[in-house]
């Protein structure tokens, strides 16, 4: 059982592997979040240097 | 690996401030309301955990009273660890990265200042309280009792809805890394708490173990790891300014990781009676996980390539980058443990203390206080004070890399003692020293810890508008962000892509459901068939008395120190008999099988000590064992050993009736095809040791006592120099091992002698043969507190025999002066004595078998005068012997005397006493 389990672990990574390999778009699109990731904050760490301390008080609720 | 020009040709734009839309509110108040918490748990945690290394040196320390003993030190310590410390530290970040990574807020204030008391104030001070006040549960990362458990869920419940339902919100193809480990984090902790929290109360011994097993590995795999990763994931992007090194191999990391870490657990049971597939399972998994974090950490190093100034200077970046490497030496450290030649030498001992500590302090920790100490400068407002968190760094590495080194070591010391036939005192003994280094070292991470607290509350007052120079971007960063193309790079997907990350989600919650299956209910079935199968007839449910006494046992944490499960390997067998079988265990709820051995293992506890010793050893362990590191339990007494509570009644009935079962069912005495153990997997490396048994004793010989006629006589030199060394060497061992009974003089004058029936021998008070103390040092006396000391090296054997001949009073002068008759003393000893202690005097009468400590063989031990007379007057209390001062006349009682002692040393007949 637990050498099936492990069989079909490898045959992901390496189905994801040949996926990354063959298809330029879906490397593209794996790749896409660490940008944005990137820009978040890069746009937090601006709006937090603008900001006052209690000009950003949190969900209003 | 992918370019930005890959993306530029590619991409459908969207997401500069327009699309993207107003940045959304963080909620700060509640990250520094989970900050502060996280940092005074962690320094009352650190506290408890500096006071249970403490004892280990000085065990009475703070030991009177019942709030303060060890054991429940030790579940607060951890679970406040967990809880306190990681708990809130890893929230913390939770409200810092989810409105950045998910680009929405968290779900509502309301229910994020609901979970902060319900985490705080359900969970980690209730907790704490109720474990001191002696409600808990005696399992490994579970010892807060149910009652608390059942707010964790809660609190689990409520993280769902705060942080997870933004990312639902939000388009998944937009995951980063960091909220993949977030959401699994969330998501996975949930679904293994309950399993591992509650299952061991409802599925007994060896097959809620197995449940255990899996949940002692997720809390750290499905809990500590994705939070710390997470947060590692984007301290290091964020203050370096540049993306990580491959998104692509981060998932592959991140689903490796959760497919494989919950198929670890029972590498916790290795040589154990869970079936050998599961536990071969766990180890294959094991080394699979090895490889994952491999990948893992290869891709967050290099996603600091080229950024070494940065680390150097930046202290959160330095504290991440630490955790980083302690991920990767303790998880393949990790890997290695669960191989089979080296869990074998390793495993219960101090090396897995050390690992435990490395992952919690060494990555966990370091990699939340990176965290935080990033967000701090980020929050409008705070900044920390970089000079002293420069030296909460620097405490922290030292005195974590002091007490991994150490605590590394002193468990192959403690391996290579218990390999060894020496008694398991001196694997205490061993490891002392390293013990009481361990605990300097906890001196600076302790330090470290409040050092980090004061540098967040002594940063630089900000004004309203103006950052510090150590939070804003450098230069070089500043640059690199100007790198990121004022779009975010995102692809539409299309077709089956866009639900990959569903698809992945739903196998990840496949792969967890699996490893419950495969790890525990197959092996829990395969375990209930066995029982059904080789169990015996009639096994002896425990009584109410024991049933409380267990609950004591786990409430005091001696599951802790004693293990009882005794694995298939030779060095368990010969220590403490036959491997624990399931079915043994089928009464325990929940299992206590234990994890770590500093006391010797439990499961063969039945008729291996007296009740006095028992209650002596519970009173005051140092009273009988002049080194044992255990606790004192006074309040188990009322003021003395001798006055035992009902409760420390109970606890002795429950020590009394472990491997009770066993033994009375004739177990060992059935065919070996009846063991579940002769399975050849199971037994491997019994089958490889010349020593292994296919049926081994289930008491073993080396503590059993009881008579034996292989026992060598040790004879001490006759070259009088050599003599002399002997001696001296004996009154070492003396010292060592005998004086906390008999006194430092032998005179049956020690701490414990008080409380113990018989007591024990006065060794000036008569002349001992080499025959009597050889046997009675390999033997001991049964019936008595006196145990078989036959692991000591025959040289440290023979010079106690030199040393207690030594200290022979001889010349002691009779009560009488009046003579005594031969005669007379022999017909009187034929009348009276004769039917217990033989004719011939040999200890060898008719009722002698029946008596339990034996008679006394005159042949072999002479008493003075002064004795012999003192006991035919008062008898010995303990002993069949009765007070002969009323039956017979001085006159009679002299001749008595005389006749015994004369004869020592003259021809016996019959077996040997």
């Amino acid at each position: 059982m637990i050498n099936l389990i492990m069989i079909a672990i490898s045959a992901i990574v390496l189905a994801l592997l040949l996926l990354w390999l063959l298809w330029p778009e879906f490397r593209v699109w794996i790749e896409a979040p660490k940008y944005f990731m990137l820009r978040q904050v890069h746009r937090f760490n601006h709006a937090d240097q603008r900001s006052r301390p209690d000009a950003n008080p949190g969900n209003p609720e | 690996m992918t370019t930005f020009a890959e993306h530029s040709s590619s991409l459908t734009a969207r997401g500069d401030e327009r699309t993207l839309g107003a940045i959304p509110p963080v909620e700060y108040g509640l990250i520094r309301a989970h900050v502060f918490a996280s940092l005074v748990t962690v320094v009352i945690s650190a506290l408890f955990g500096l006071l249970v290394a403490t004892k280990f040196t000085l065990p009475e320390f703070l030991g009177g009273h019942s709030w303060l003993t060890w054991g429940r030190l030790r579940y607060n310590h951890t679970q406040g660890i967990f809880f306190g410390w990681l708990g809130n530290a890893f929230l913390a970040s939770f409200y810092y990265a989810v409105p950045r990574l998910a680009n929405r807020p968290v779900f509502s204030r309301k229910i994020g200042w609901f979970l902060f008391v319900i985490w705080n104030f359900a969970v980690v001070l209730p907790g704490w309280v109720l474990v001191l006040a002696g409600f808990s549960q005696p399992l490994e990362w579970a010892e807060f009792p149910l009652v608390v458990d059942a707010f964790v869920v809660l609190a689990f419940i409520l993280m769902v809805f705060e942080f997870v339902v933004p990312f639902l919100k939000a388009r998944l193809s937009d995951l980063y890394v960091s909220a993949w480990y977030l959401i699994g984090g969330i998501i996975f902790t949930m679904l293994a708490y309950p399993v591992g929290n509650f299952v061991p109360e409802l599925v007994p011994g060896a097959r809620g173990a197995a449940f255990s097993g899996l949940w002692i590995h997720d809390a750290v795999g499905l809990f500590v790891t994705p939070f710390a990763l997470s947060i590692a994931y984007y301290v290091i992007p964020a203050t370096t300014g540049r993306p990580i090194y491959s998104h692509f191999l981060s998932m592959v990391g991140f689903w490796v990781l959760f497919f494989t870490y919950p198929l670890n657990g029972t590498h916790h049971y290795v040589y154990s009676a869970i079936p050998m597939a599961a536990q071969k399972g766990a180890i294959v998994a094991s080394a699979y996980l090895g490889m994952d974090v491999i990948l893992v950490v290869t891709n967050l190093l290099l996603s600091l390539r080229g950024s070494s100034g940065t680390a150097s200077k930046d202290v959160p970046l330095r504290f991440v980058w630490f955790g980083v490497i302690s991920y990767l030496v303790v998880s393949l450290q990790g890997s290695i443990q669960a191989f089979m030649p080296i869990n074998r030498v390793i495993h219960f001992t101090d090396w897995v203390i050390g690992h435990s500590h490395l992952a919690m302090i060494g990555f966990g920790s370091f990699v939340a206080l990176g965290g935080i100490a990033h967000m701090w400068q980020h929050i409008p407002g705070t900044r920390y004070n970089e000079r002293m968190m420069n030296w909460s760094f620097w405490l922290l590495a030292t005195g974590l890399t002091l007490m991994i080194t150490d605590l590394t070591i002193a468990g192959l010391v403690e391996a290579q003692v218990w390999e060894s036939s020496a008694p398991w005192i001196d694997s205490v003994r061993a490891v002392a020293s390293y013990w009481l280094v361990r605990t300097f070292s906890g001196l600076p991470i302790l330090a470290g810890f409040l050092l980090f607290w004061i540098s967040l509350v002594t940063g630089p007052r900000l004004s309203e508008t103006t950052t510090s120079a150590a939070s804003r971007p450098t230069a070089e960063n500043n640059a690199a962000y100007e790198n990121v193309p004022e779009f975010s790079p995102e692809v539409q997907p299309s077709g089956w892509l866009s639900y990959a990350h569903v698809v992945a989600f739903g196998a990840g919650v496949g792969f967890f459901a699996l490893s419950f299956l495969v790890l525990a209910i197959l092996p829990g079935k395969e375990l209930a068939d066995q029982i059904k199968r080789v169990a015996p007839a009639a096994m002896l449910p425990l009584t109410a008395s024991e049933q409380r006494g267990r609950v004591i046992y786990g409430r005091e944490g001696c599951a802790y120190c004693h293990t009882q499960q005794i694995r298939s390997l030779a060095a368990d067998v010969r220590r403490f008999g036959a491997p624990t079988e399931a079915w043994e265990t089928k009464y325990d709820y929940p299992q206590l099988w234990g994890t770590r051995r500093i006391g010797p293992d439990l499961s063969r506890e039945f008729n291996l000590h007296p009740r006095d010793w028992q209650l002596t050893h519970l009173y005051n362990p140092r009273f009988v064992v002049r080194d044992s590191v255990m606790p004192p339990y006074p309040w188990l007494f009322s003021g003395s050993a001798n006055q035992p509570t009902q409760e420390a009644l109970d606890l002795l009935a429950y020590l009394q009736s472990l491997g009770r079962a066993r033994r009375l069912s004739g177990f060992d005495q059935q065919t070996p095809a009846m063991s579940a153990t002769t399975d050849t997997s199971v037994d491997m490396a019994m089958a490889g040791d010349p020593s292994g048994r296919a049926t081994p004793p289930t008491v073993p010989i080396a503590m059993t006592g009881g008579i034996s006629d292989s026992a060598p006589v040790l004879h001490p030199s006759s070259n009088p120099y050599d003599l002399q060394e002997e001696i001296s060497h004996g009154a070492t061992v003396f010292a060592a091992n005998c004086a906390s009974c008999h006194g430092t003089t032998g005179r049956s004058d020690g701490k414990a002698s008080a409380s113990l029936l018989p007591k024990p021998a006065n060794l000036t008070a008569a002349r001992f043969s080499d025959e009597r103390l050889s046997s009675v040092l390999w033997n001991g006396i049964t019936g008595s507190a006196m145990p078989p000391w036959r692991q000591l090296p025959t040289e440290d054997l023979r010079a106690l025999v030199a040393y207690i001949q030594s200290l022979y009073v001889a010349g002691a002068q009779p009560t009488t002066q009046a003579a005594a008759n031969p005669e007379v003393g022999k017909a009187l000893f034929t009348a009276a004595c004769a039917s217990c202690h033989g004719g011939a005097g040999a200890g060898n009468g008719p009722v002698a078998g029946t008596l339990t400590p034996a008679p006394t063989n005159f042949h072999l031990k002479q008493p003075t005068e002064e004795r012999a007379w003192e006991v035919l007057e008062n008898g010995v209390p303990g002993t069949a012997m009765p007070p002969w001062k009323s039956q017979l006349g001085e006159f009679e009682r002299r001749a008595l005397v005389a006749y015994v002692r004369s004869l020592y040393g003259t021809p016996q007949e019959g077996p040997k006493q």
